[in-house]
């Protein structure tokens, strides 16, 4: 969900066999000092993200009360500014890169509301398929369309420990794993875990280098294991290539076997199917012409 | 004594007339003041509502619009319609409001509609090659929400407001108009239009707004050619199209201003995205030739 730029490692040469130790010695101290104005960050900012997006407050508040007024009144009446606070209360004067999980468990507990049976879609690899085909509720509802979702959903923010200090920059996962929005995102993802029920969905993409199931991602590391067994009739996992993209994986085989074989393990009842039609139709909207869509004849 | 009783007496008959004055009078219903409509009311927290829109518009949809300013924005739609009748809306009360809001919009990406709000709705939500009024600043941020005022106090109905059967010059009829106007006046190079061709008495009318205010508004100076999409719902009925008589109609009206006009019945993309919905359907159970 949340994708981390990566950042190259940076290497320095070892040579202390010496004659020229000295000279080599110093040559080292001077890539030192010039390495480490890079590690301090591009442009003198502190950290290597983004930083957090401007008109955060007003954003959150209007998505908040447009997703109770308009999205989804069903939830209920919330206090939009008490839920803002309480979000805000788990990062705010805190160092950023200590911000953990736990520390949102006020907002998700003011916040959190039930997913209608069989409508839960999680995903990997294909963050923008998965919200234009859900379509905002109206067929699934993924985790970017519940409330907690709306509050960081493609938004970012951190805080800072010294209040005084305002810094255009915010840590990436790379710098550290316990900032903000890494730790929303993953409480909010074992949340939704639990919230879900009926047939559960997963769309992977087929096309995905390193396998269509991350072993170590969001859906196996924080929403498989908060899978509520006794609420959970089924389980349908989509496997959808890019158009025009390699088939690296499908049902049956490579990571997505792994897949349903961990699934059946843990005693869940699992159908598995390649290319789903109805998603495949969406994939088509941008390459209606070529070979793997349907051809039409009116 | 006697005048300790006699006080008392008054006393009590005054308490007594309160209580009662308090238990007959019917309670003041603010409600009963406000006029009544047959619409829904004004969005509560629409405030929150249109300012978070705002900002989530110039800040992530279009920042090249980051020097909008959202609070007049909002400011400047409320004056617009608080504490008016809501039947004696006109372009005055909007115009302050359109001249803050306006932006262009980029050159042949323009889509405009008819009788297809849902599907081209969502299908922009997609396909971000085109842009509908609801793409744009203005359309954005009313986008399903309602609005409008009263005389009475606090001067915004969050019960009911006119729906455009009991009165034209409401709110939202007047808005809506104005934004299409403005739309079709920032459209430039070639546009797109999606008409319904499943629906009774013709695809193009004459009394929509495309048909009564945007083609009238379209620039020939900036504009060249206008593209129709001709969809028919799937597993709808073909009651018009491209070659049909009211969208000859429409090309005639075009040409006589200078504007190139082509038809497509059923645009592939567009087809392709009703079938999302219906992926069983006849109409949509078609040859994946290429597909192993």
């Amino acid at each position: 969900m949340h994708m981390a730029a990566r950042h190259p490692g940076e290497q320095l040469p070892q040579n202390f066999c010496s004659p020229g130790f000295r000279m080599n010695s110093l040559f080292l101290l001077l890539l030192v000092l010039l390495f480490s104005k890079d590690f301090s960050g591009v442009d003198g900012k502190k950290w290597k993200g983004e930083g957090t997006t401007p008109n955060l407050d007003s954003i959150i508040i209007g998505r908040c009360y447009e997703y109770i007024r308009i999205v989804n009144p069903a939830v209920g009446e919330k206090n939009c500014s008490e839920l803002l606070e309480a979000f805000k209360k788990a990062f705010m004067n805190k160092d950023p890169c200590n911000i953990l999980p736990s520390d949102y468990e006020l907002f998700i507990n003011l916040s959190q509301h039930s997913i209608p049976p069989n409508k839960s879609l999680f995903w990997e690899n294909n963050q923008f398929l998965v919200s234009s085909y859900a379509a905002r509720t109206r067929r699934y509802m993924p985790l970017g369309d519940t409330l907690i979702g709306a509050f960081g959903d493609l938004l970012n923010w951190c805080g800072q420990a010294n209040n005084t200090e305002v810094d255009d920059s915010c840590p990436t996962t790379e710098e550290c794993e316990n900032n903000a929005v890494e730790s929303f995102w993953r409480i909010a993802s074992i949340n939704y875990a639990k919230q879900s029920s009926g047939i559960i969905h997963v769309m992977l993409n087929g096309s995905a280098t390193g396998g269509a199931y991350p072993l170590k991602g969001f859906f196996a590391d924080f929403e498989i294991p908060n899978l509520q067994k006794e609420r959970i009739s089924q389980i349908e996992i989509w496997v959808m290539d890019d158009i025009g993209g390699p088939d690296l994986d499908s049902c049956g085989k490579g990571s997505v076997q792994t897949l349903e074989t961990q699934l059946k393990e843990m005693g869940y009842d699992i159908t598995c199917i390649d290319n789903y039609k109805s998603v495949l139709f969406l994939l088509c909207l941008d390459h209606p012409d070529h070979p793997s869509c349907p051809v039409v004849s009116f | 004594m006697v005048l300790l009783v006699g006080v008392l007496v008054l006393l009590v008959s005054l308490v007594v007339v309160i209580v009662l004055a308090a238990i007959l009078t019917p309670g003041r219903d603010t409600s009963s003041t406000l006029l009544q409509w047959k619409g829904r009311g004004t969005t509560k927290n629409l405030r929150e509502v249109v300012l978070g829109r705002c900002y989530n518009y110039i800040t992530m949809v279009n920042p090249e619009l980051g020097n909008k300013d959202c609070l007049k924005i909002w400011e400047t739609l409320q004056d617009a319609f608080m504490y008016k009748n809501p039947c004696n809306i006109t372009t005055d009360d909007y115009q302050p409001l359109m001249d803050l809001a306006r932006h262009p919009v980029p050159c042949n990406k323009s889509l405009f509609w008819s009788k297809t709000n849902e599907l081209v709705h969502r299908y922009t939500k997609i396909d971000h090659n085109f842009l509908t009024l609801e793409d744009t600043l203005l359309g954005y941020i009313a986008d399903q929400v309602s609005w409008c005022g009263d005389p009475a106090g606090p001067g915004i109905n969050y019960e009911s407001c006119p729906k455009w059967t009991e009165c034209e010059s409401n709110p939202s009829t007047v808005y809506w108009k104005m934004a299409s106007k403005m739309f079709a006046e920032e459209a430039c190079g070639v546009v797109q239009v999606m008409l319904n061709g499943s629906i009774d008495a013709g695809a193009f009318r004459s009394s929509s707004i495309f048909g009564s205010v945007e083609i009238f508004n379209l620039d020939p100076n900036k504009v060249s050619t206008i593209q129709i999409w001709l969809m028919h719902n799937i597993g709808g009925p073909k009651r018009d199209s491209c070659t049909g008589y009211s969208i000859t109609r429409l090309k005639s009206i075009l040409e006589e201003r200078n504007f190139i006009v082509s038809c497509e019945d059923n645009y592939r993309p567009v087809w392709l995205f009703q079938c999302v919905s219906e992926p069983g359907h006849e109409d949509c159970r078609l040859c994946f030739c290429g597909i192993q």
